[in-house]
């Protein structure tokens, strides 16, 4: 049983499951920042990992292993899956990456809906939660999403964040300054579908049922979204994004009813006014300001 | 027997996968865009069949309405969302495309409702036996079909003065301008065509299915695009063997051990997949 | 003879059209070596061979010895070849001075558990700029690499290129789009470098300024090697008088 804590009071559970889905999202959002983001190669199938770790995870628990850990292997599964789809994109150019990465996410319910081990169409439920209770579970998500937040900051600042940069820039200039242009990819694949594979264990225990519906092509693009509009590479761009595209359909009953239209409408919008998100736009924002200061306009 | 069923079923199905990807290449060639929102076109060229169909009572009237009205909307999706973003890199145009496509299909639940339309009366219900097996006369007039459009677009590009100047537009777009040749009347040609072809693989589907949905789009719209990147992307041969190919290989996949891990779209995307990674241009790159 | 960089038999083709004919030579260490010919003569594509930008259909290309066939470019690099392309490539959302000293970081860009681990950026920054002195864009250093003049990006490019701590530096038209004293200066320093033991391979129109500067010249034509040998010696020959005179001779026909 949970146990009892001050805090609880402050929030009701409908609000602490809007926290946590927000957590959520801000996990998958910055994980795909990592691929599409920093190192610039475009994946629209993310979802798919998210899949694969809440499957994997869920496997586990109904083995009876412990969440953490089961958590682990949901890691480890989406990473592998991560590191193929990553091989792929080292042989392919950009449209045709585009392409593969959208099958990815049929491959994947192609063969969980196909197979009775993985509840075929019916998905997979019953299985075991982690004894926290509601609010530490909100608390536990929240921790992990500045987890997450910290290691992409930590990723951009560093010489990684510089070599994945150089490849979105100009690969073929980052091989002509010694940048292993394959090994870096592989690696943003690898830890971007990682922390895909942790959103989904994540998501999968703070629900009942999970299947293969809940990771399909809208699920990725809505992800998607997250970034683009966001800003692509723009960790706090993201993060914004990421929670108000989620936390907005549900606060708002007009647009939760209109929910795709909303997206897809905004999407388009988007790239036509301004193809660098939010963070591009307060970018120009901040330079207009600037040279209005000086005098200049 | 069973092997030349099979084999018919991979032809049709392929032929309308023709349909609704000459449209989608044509506009790649043209414009280097993955017009994701393509599907929305086949989808909606269905509705405004039935639709029509079901209020006039009159099926041919709602071909001709369906086919015009869509090709018209693809003229408008091009002024209206491609032609201002083309300046900036690719993926910009793909993402406005797949939101114009996920706002499309929400449309469409909007307007006709989320059960999706069907017929009052349902024409063309025939079918054609062939020993044991039974061929619904609608794939065998997409078969048809498509060999006539295709083969009669094919000509018009290599006969007429429009086709002509519509290759040089693909292959040369500056020299072509300069001599004379209108870029964005080739444009607007080519998007009229497209949606107008999608709109008979819809019309087509409408028949086959006898319902239309807000989200029939969707598979084809992904494995169209698989298509036109198996087929090596601009290449307009490359497409079309592409499209029998992969009907060819759902009819047979499914069938056999694979169909029981796997279900048909995932068959297909395993096969695009593994074809990438042998031959990472397409089976028929242009270049 | 050291030879440092060796080119034995290499052929490229593009199509139907041979732009590299079983080229062969050697390059000594320390060797200031000019590159020459017409336009269209091969020489680029020969550069990007040795880098493996370019692969060939044929022959093979040795540096210090080792078989450089097969390996990736990177992999290159990382044995001690730096570029300089005729058709610039920076990083166009970078400054010129994050451009240099990216490049300055390449001990740390070597794998990626390496550059999980390394942040540090000041001394890089300091090494970048001193480069870009060298070369004389100090100036334009916080300027994006897509704002500048062509002739700020190239010496920009060569900067990034001795940011690798090269053993042959190649450079391909380095002077293009400077004026006549920012060309001086900018041959002057390859000139010290190389006395200070850095290998050059050179590509240059500017003959005034190739003739001054290389200790030796190899000349191609049509994808084929017509001369090798002295600045003075092979310009007195009269099969690359030709070549040159021929060139020239079509460009005033055109004209």
């Amino acid at each position: 049983m949970p146990k009892d804590n001050p805090m609880e009071g402050l929030l009701n559970s409908y609000e602490i499951s809007l926290v946590v889905k927000a957590a959520i999202s801000v996990i998958m959002a910055l994980s795909l920042n990592m691929i599409t983001g920093f190192c610039g190669q475009i994946s629209l199938g993310h979802a798919a990992f998210q899949g694969v770790g809440a499957y994997t995870a869920v496997i586990l628990t109904l083995q009876g292993i412990h969440f953490a850990l089961a958590t682990a292997g949901g890691m480890v599964a989406a990473g592998i899956l991560g590191f193929i789809v990553g091989l792929t994109s080292l042989r392919v150019r950009h449209d045709f990456l585009a392409i593969t990465t959208m099958g990815v996410v049929f491959l994947f319910s192609g063969i969980v809906e196909q197979t009775k081990a993985l509840g075929d169409t019916d998905g997979l439920s019953n299985y075991p939660h982690p004894e926290l209770g509601p609010f530490n579970y909100m608390i536990m998500t929240v921790s992990l999403a500045i987890f997450v937040l910290l290691v992409s900051i930590y990723v951009q600042r560093s010489w990684m964040g510089l070599a994945f940069k150089s490849i979105a820039d100009d690969e073929d200039t980052a091989r002509v300054v010694g940048v292993d242009v394959a090994g870096f990819k592989l690696a943003a694949f690898v830890m971007g579908t990682m922390i895909a594979g942790m959103g989904g264990s994540i998501y999968a225990h703070q629900t009942t049922i999970i299947q293969a519906s809940d990771f399909g092509f809208i699920e990725s693009i809505t992800i998607l979204s997250m970034v683009v509009c966001g800003g692509v590479g723009s960790i706090p761009g993201v993060i914004l994004a990421a929670i108000v595209l989620t936390l907005l359909p549900l606060w708002s009953q007009a647009i939760g009813d209109y929910k795709l239209l909303f997206y897809g409408g905004l999407l388009f919008i988007m790239m036509r006014f301004s193809p660098q998100g939010v963070s591009g736009l307060a970018h120009q924002a901040l330079i207009l300001i600037r040279d209005r200061g000086k005098g200049r306009s | 027997m069973i092997e030349i069923a099979l084999l018919v079923q991979g032809l049709l199905d392929g032929s309308l996968y023709a349909l609704i990807s000459v449209g989608l290449t044509l506009v790649y060639g043209l414009l280097r865009v993955l017009h994701v929102a393509h599907a929305g076109f086949f989808t909606l060229g269905g509705y405004l069949c039935v639709v029509v169909t079901n209020t006039t009572g009159s099926f041919p009237l709602a071909i001709l309405v369906a086919i015009i009205a869509t090709g018209l909307l693809g003229m408008i999706i091009y002024r209206a969302v491609y032609h201002p973003i083309l300046h900036h890199p690719p993926f910009v145009a793909l993402i406005a495309s797949i939101g114009l496509f996920i706002a499309m299909e929400e449309s469409f639940r909007i307007i006709f409702g989320e059960q999706g339309v069907t017929y009052l009366a349902p024409p063309l219900q025939m079918t054609l036996q062939l020993g044991e097996h039974f061929l619904p006369i609608t794939k065998i007039i997409a078969f048809f079909a498509s060999i006539v459009l295709i083969g009669g677009l094919g000509l018009l590009a290599a006969r007429t003065r429009t086709g002509i100047a519509w290759r040089a537009t693909v292959t040369e777009p500056e020299m072509a301008a300069s001599f004379g040749i209108n870029i964005i009347h080739v444009r607007y040609l080519n998007f009229f065509i497209g949606s107008a072809l999608a709109a008979v693989a819809g019309i087509i589907f409408s028949l086959t299915t006898n319902l239309v949905e807000p989200t029939s789009g969707d598979v084809w719209s992904y494995k169209a695009l698989a298509i036109i990147v198996l087929g090596g992307l601009g290449s307009m041969k490359g497409t079309l063997i592409a499209c029998f190919a992969l009907g060819i290989i759902e009819a047979y996949g499914t069938t056999n051990f694979l169909g029981q891990i796997m279900n048909r779209d995932a068959i297909a995307f395993a096969f695009l997949i593994i074809v990438l990674m042998i031959r990472p241009q397409g089976m028929f790159a242009k270049r | 003879m050291t030879a440092i960089l060796r080119i034995s038999g290499v052929t490229v083709c593009f199509g139907g059209v041979t732009a590299v004919d079983d080229v062969s030579f050697d390059v000594a260490a320390g060797e200031l070596l000019g590159l020459i010919g017409p336009n269209g003569a091969g020489k680029t594509t020969i550069m990007r061979s040795i880098t493996g930008i370019v692969k060939p259909d044929r022959g093979k290309i040795e540096l210090n010895g080792e078989r450089l066939n097969g390996y990736p470019t990177h992999r290159r690099v990382r044995l001690g070849l730096a570029i300089s392309q005729q058709l610039v490539r920076p990083f166009r959302e970078m400054t010129l001075l994050d451009n240099v000293s990216f490049a300055t970081g390449y001990k740390k860009t070597e794998g990626p558990m390496r550059a999980f681990f390394s942040v540090a950026r000041k001394s890089n920054r300091e090494r970048a700029r001193d480069l870009l002195e060298l070369v004389g864009i100090t100036a334009q250093r916080e300027l994006m690499a897509s704002q500048v003049p062509l002739g700020v990006v190239k010496r920009m490019e060569v900067a990034r290129a001795l940011a690798l701590d090269p053993k042959v530096l190649l450079l391909d038209e380095p002077l293009a789009g400077l004026n006549s004293k920012e060309a001086g200066k900018l041959a002057d320093t390859v000139v010290t470098l190389n006395e200070r033991s850095l290998t050059v391979v050179l590509i240059e129109h500017n003959l005034s300024e190739v003739m001054r500067v290389c200790s030796r010249l190899v000349v191609l034509d049509n994808g084929r090697k017509i001369g090798d040998g002295s600045p003075k010696i092979v310009m007195d020959d009269p099969l690359v008088r030709t070549a040159y005179l021929g060139a020239m001779e079509n460009q005033n026909a055109t004209a």
